[in-house]
């Protein structure tokens, strides 16, 4: 599994498609923080993970999109099914490469935090480090929810555009569920439910700096389903 | 050691068996009810014309198919339920030969070294010798002829030396020369395992291999020893195959 996670991590960081997705995201998320930084009046990063679903809403789907789409349009996969390395192992290799390279795109919003700091030193306000690190961890698992999403999708279709437009409409609309637009429009039970189907919802006490049990288990639960739904599409022999 | 590896290395005849095997995809029987056995030191050419069921009946042998009938044994187990005990005993050449084309010669075949365990890169390099590929371990797979991928195609599924090789159209799409090479290279690593290979060049057959399966429209139409002297083969496989 370990040779396989660092053959997909590799393809990624050898490949400029690689650098131009993470450069991008890093580039977006700190433009988008930044234009409005004095707006905000607060030593917090919650605006900035407010944005971040959006951005991942894109970019996620866009390095997972050949995780096995491009696997099954090259007939590939059958080279990996002939070695001796489960379908579990195949699929959680390649998820935690992903998940690895999102982390690398997080880690160039720390600018951020450390912007932010400098800018409140002398003010009397203070960042609460404690906070800051549940927040980006929340953000971890929203980015794992998201590529466990995107790559069953790349299981579906050896076409990776499809499997790009798949992934990128249905968090579209995982996302604006929790949206008070949305909201106005439903009545108080569906729009209660969709909430809490919605990932941003959840991840809101991360950005508060809680860590909700509920939350975690609500993560938890979508990653396993979508990655054994993948698991699955890839142990199909029909 | 697990049972399958046991029998693998320690089985004294039977390596594969087919019985009543079928596989349907739809409405479209692909293979029907075939059933063969091949023994430990067989090297069984596969013949057949296009889309008669050779690939599919390979795919089935490694279980990257499930049978719609019959039953499949490989070194005595199941190949789709014990996958993980019997795949590190096979070599496979698919159709095609897909690869990793972004990669370089050495970086793939050192991955595939290491999914199949193997402790150090000794083999590659003895390998790469024999297949005459050192030369290209530093270059980019999509940069090579199909010659050489071929070559690579091949290195990849002799690491471990695995002592079932199934090889899925080995020589289809190269130059009378290269086929040659491949030719010669299959007899070479041939020794002491058991190899099917699949094709739909006659001349092949007669080169290489010790048995004949024919497979026409899904069906065995032919299984026994090569027929001896030149053209043999073509004239056998005329009378057996209803379109040709």
């Amino acid at each position: 599994m370990l040779a396989l996670y660092k053959k997909e991590l590799q393809f990624y960081l050898n490949n400029p498609i690689g650098y131009i997705v993470i450069v991008l995201f890093g580039v977006f998320a700190n433009f988008l923080f930044v234009k409005d930084i004095f707006i905000y009046g607060s030593a917090s990063l919650r605006p900035f993970f407010d944005i971040l679903p959006w951005l991942m809403m894109v970019f996620i789907p866009a390095v997972a999109m050949r995780s096995l789409s491009e696997e099954k349009r090259n007939n590939t996969i059958e080279v990996l099914l002939s070695l001796p390395i489960s379908e579990t192992q195949i699929v959680l290799a390649k998820f935690f490469a992903l998940l690895t390279l999102v982390a690398i795109g997080l880690m160039l919003t720390v600018s951020l935090p450390v912007s932010l700091y400098f800018l409140v030193t002398g003010t009397g306000a203070r960042i609460y480090i404690p906070e800051l690190i549940i927040g980006y961890l929340g953000q971890i698992f929203m980015a794992a929810a998201f590529l466990s999403l995107s790559m069953f999708f790349s299981s579906q279709t050896k076409n990776q555009i499809i499997a790009f437009l798949a992934s990128t409409i249905t968090l579209f609309f995982l996302i604006i569920f929790s949206t008070d637009f949305v909201a106005s429009f439903l009545p108080f039970i569906v729009q209660t439910g969709l909430t809490y189907l919605s990932p941003v919802s959840q991840v809101e006490g991360f950005s508060k700096g809680v860590v909700d049990l509920w939350s975690l288990y609500y993560f938890l639960s979508f990653i396993i389903v979508f990655l054994f739904l993948t698991i699955v599409d890839v142990e199909r022999r029909d | 050691m697990t049972n399958a590896l046991k029998n693998a290395k320690t089985f004294t005849s039977i390596m594969i068996s087919l019985t009543s095997v079928s596989k349907w995809f739809g409405a479209q029987t692909a293979v029907d009810e075939i059933g063969f056995e091949a023994k430990k030191g067989e090297i069984i050419g596969f013949l057949g014309p296009n889309g008669a069921g050779k690939t599919t009946t390979m795919r089935l042998v490694l279980g990257l198919l499930r049978p719609t009938a019959g039953e499949i044994k490989v070194f005595n187990e199941n190949p789709l339920n014990k996958r993980l005990a019997v795949l590190p005993q096979i070599g496979y050449l698919p159709e095609n030969n897909p690869l990793y084309g972004e990669m370089k010669v050495l970086e793939y075949l050192s991955f595939i070294a290491k999914v199949k365990n193997l402790k150090n890169n000794d083999e590659i390099i003895e390998l790469s010798e024999k297949l005459d590929i050192s030369e290209v371990m530093e270059k980019k797979i999509e940069e090579l002829s199909r010659g050489f991928k071929q070559r690579v195609g091949l290195a990849a599924a002799l690491l471990g030396d695995p002592t079932l090789l199934i090889l899925d159209e080995p020589t289809s799409g190269l130059d009378p020369i290269e086929q040659d090479k491949i030719k010669n290279l299959i007899k070479n690593i041939a020794k002491n395992k058991t190899v099917i290979f699949s094709t739909h060049i006659l001349s092949e057959v007669e080169d290489i291999a010790s048995r004949l399966i024919i497979i026409d429209q899904g069906s065995i139409v032919y299984d026994g020893k090569k027929p001896k002297g030149r053209g043999a083969v073509e004239k056998l496989f005329k009378k057996v195959v209803k379109k040709t």
